[in-house]
């Protein structure tokens, strides 16, 4: 008896151990991988990691010869290193400067982030302009009642210091300090590490305000708020009335001829599996 | 004594093959033993060598007295981070030791087998809930608590170092309690026995005879429970509001752990390495009050005693 069990026991182990082994077997993807071929240097925006990542990755499969490099390091240097010719493809997440520092480019948009101030549905108020938004950020407006709302004080709701979506709201607002990367926003603002953090903080709190990704927003639990007179919408995104938007972008160089391994994955990114993608990760498509 | 002359016999039947299987058994144990101390020895040399050089570029004074932490314009000084963990712990330890220890008292002496047997499975199924779940229990019942005394003081509704303490305070509870129920239990009934022969009440043997001789048991347990309160994030973060600011009772405060975890995702360069910076300090906290707490309260007891 005691010998069966024994036996039974290593017999298991053994099973076990191959289990493991099992999960480590190649897997074959020996497809037909046309001509393409090389190295695609691209590089920039950080906040557009999550779906960029999945592009290249799904690019990648599909052209085993060809690799895309993804350096993340800001969207100022992605547009920097593509005028210097470093990158074919820089990665922004902000339009083109117009002051002649960044003539010469093309930024292609292939997706559209927008961004939703959400408040908790028991608030009253329905809209903001970017003035009052400013102020409270800043901490200059501290009561709702200052913006027609009821008579109770202001919770700042943020992301965390490195948050792109941070970086993109404070952009747009304008609450980024003269010349530099740092956000005004108040430092006792209560903060948060994710967009559902954000959404449940502010759904829990009666007098919160918050931001974040319009795709993630749940209407049952927060309410979002109208930005200088225009509600947020799946519709006001797409007709560009609703301005607290950002498009990501690939940036090339205006007239260059890119390598037909670069071409093909801006073509992939703009077309329809491209675009799946784009969906899937929460975005709105262009179209 | 007689049972182990009867077995004598089957080892020695057995020698031949007992020899090298206790050579195999003694080499399994002492690799096993070894794991334990070099994971520790590895970790250490693993946070000194990732958290010092950021501490050495950021300057060591600026990294730990710094007061503002804002990694957009490299500003790294985490000592609001260093004050929170600190008052939320030490809040909490203030509040739980008293509690823990009257329960571990009632729970040993005072309540009746029955209820005692009970009401420690039930402690002890508290200790293995995930803090998750404290977290969230702390936004739902604790953090609306505390709205209402912030409105009252009229202050913005916000996640509190507060509500991070009383989460806290019921997360150590437990440990603390377990830990001293079975160092209590340990302590030979004889003395006991003896203190109520010399005279003493119930109340006074317990409090001068019981307690004092299972100290180090008790202390062990504060010890664990310090370090489960300082080492806790998920709990905290669901519950403290995380801004980076000087800690106020009814004020968001952003405790160590959570500094790192919070901005760990996006952070690169300076910020990552400051990170491993707040993880290195972290480390060296905790064992700072593990030898503190451990040798001047122990070393209080026996000195005491004699």
């Amino acid at each position: 008896m005691k010998s069966m069990k024994k036996v039974l026991s290593i017999a298991l182990l053994l099973a076990f151990a191959l289990t493991i082994f099992a999960a480590c077997t190649k897997s074959d993807t020996d497809k037909d991988s046309a001509t393409l071929s090389g190295t695609v240097k691209t590089g920039g925006s950080t906040s557009v990691e999550k779906v960029m990542t999945a592009l290249i990755y799904q690019f990648q499969g599909e052209n085993q010869k060809v690799s895309v490099n993804y350096e993340m390091n800001g969207s100022g240097d992605g547009i920097k290193n593509t005028i210097s010719g470093l990158y074919e493809i820089g990665h922004s997440s902000r339009e083109l400067k117009t002051d002649g520092s960044e003539d010469g480019l093309t930024a292609t948009a292939y997706a559209i982030d927008g961004i939703a101030i959400v408040v908790n549905k028991e608030n009253g108020v329905t809209e903001l302009t970017t003035e009052q938004v400013k102020d409270i950020y800043t901490g200059t407006i501290k009561n709702w009642s200052e913006v027609g709302g009821k008579d109770a004080l202001i919770t700042v709701v943020t992301r965390e210091a490195s948050s792109g979506t941070r970086s993109a709201f404070a952009e747009i607002v304008g609450l980024e300090k003269a010349d530099k990367p740092e956000t005004s926003i108040v430092a006792n603002a209560t903060t948060c590490d994710s967009t559902g953090a954000i959404q449940t903080t502010v759904s829990q709190n009666a007098n919160a305000i918050g931001y974040m990704s319009f795709s993630d927003v749940d209407t049952a639990k927060v309410k979002t708020l109208g930005y200088n007179g225009v509600g947020c919408s799946e519709a006001t995104l797409k007709d560009g009335s609703y301005t607290l938007k950002r498009d990501f972008y690939l940036i090339t160089k205006t007239g260059a001829t890119l390598s037909p391994a670069a071409k093909a994955f801006m073509d992939f990114v703009l077309g329809k599996d491209g675009q799946k993608i784009v969906a899937s990760n929460k975005l709105l498509t262009i179209e | 004594m007689e049972n182990s002359i009867t077995r004598t016999s089957s080892i020695t039947r057995k020698r031949k093959l007992k020899k090298p299987v206790e050579t195999i058994m003694n080499v399994i144990f002492l690799i096993c033993g070894l794991a334990a101390v070099v994971s520790v020895i590895l970790i250490s040399l693993y946070m000194v060598f990732s958290g010092a050089p950021a501490i050495a570029k950021i300057g060591p004074l600026k990294f730990l007295a710094g007061q503002i932490w804002n990694p957009e314009v490299n500003d790294f000084g985490i000592l609001p981070l260093i004050l929170s963990s600190v008052t939320a712990t030490g809040l909490a330890i203030l509040i739980a030791v008293p509690a823990a220890l009257c329960a571990a008292i009632f729970l040993t002496h005072i309540a009746k087998k029955r209820v005692a047997t009970v009401l420690l499975f039930l402690v002890e199924l508290l200790a293995g809930i995930p803090s998750v779940v404290y977290g969230l229990l702390g936004a739902i019942l604790i953090v609306p608590l505390v709205f209402k005394a912030q409105t009252a003081l009229g202050m913005p509704m916000s996640g509190s170092l507060l509500s991070a303490s009383i989460v806290l305070v019921i997360m150590i509870l437990p440990t603390i309690i377990s830990v001293s129920v079975a160092s209590i239990n340990t302590v030979p009934k004889q003395y006991n026995d003896v203190s109520l022969a010399l005279g003493s009440s119930k109340m006074q043997s317990i409090m001068r005879a019981i307690i004092p001789a299972a100290k180090s048991g008790i202390v062990s347990g504060i010890v664990l429970g310090v370090g489960r309160a300082i080492g806790e994030t998920m709990a905290v973060m669901m519950v403290a509001g995380n801004a980076p600011i000087m800690p106020e009772l009814l004020k968001p405060a952003r405790l160590l752990t959570v500094g790192i975890s919070m901005e760990w995702a996006y952070s690169s360069g300076l910020h990552r390495d400051a990170l491993y910076g707040i993880g290195l300090v972290l480390f060296v906290f905790i064992m700072i009050i593990n030898i503190l707490l451990s040798s001047i309260l122990k070393k209080g007891n026996n000195t005491g005693n004699k």
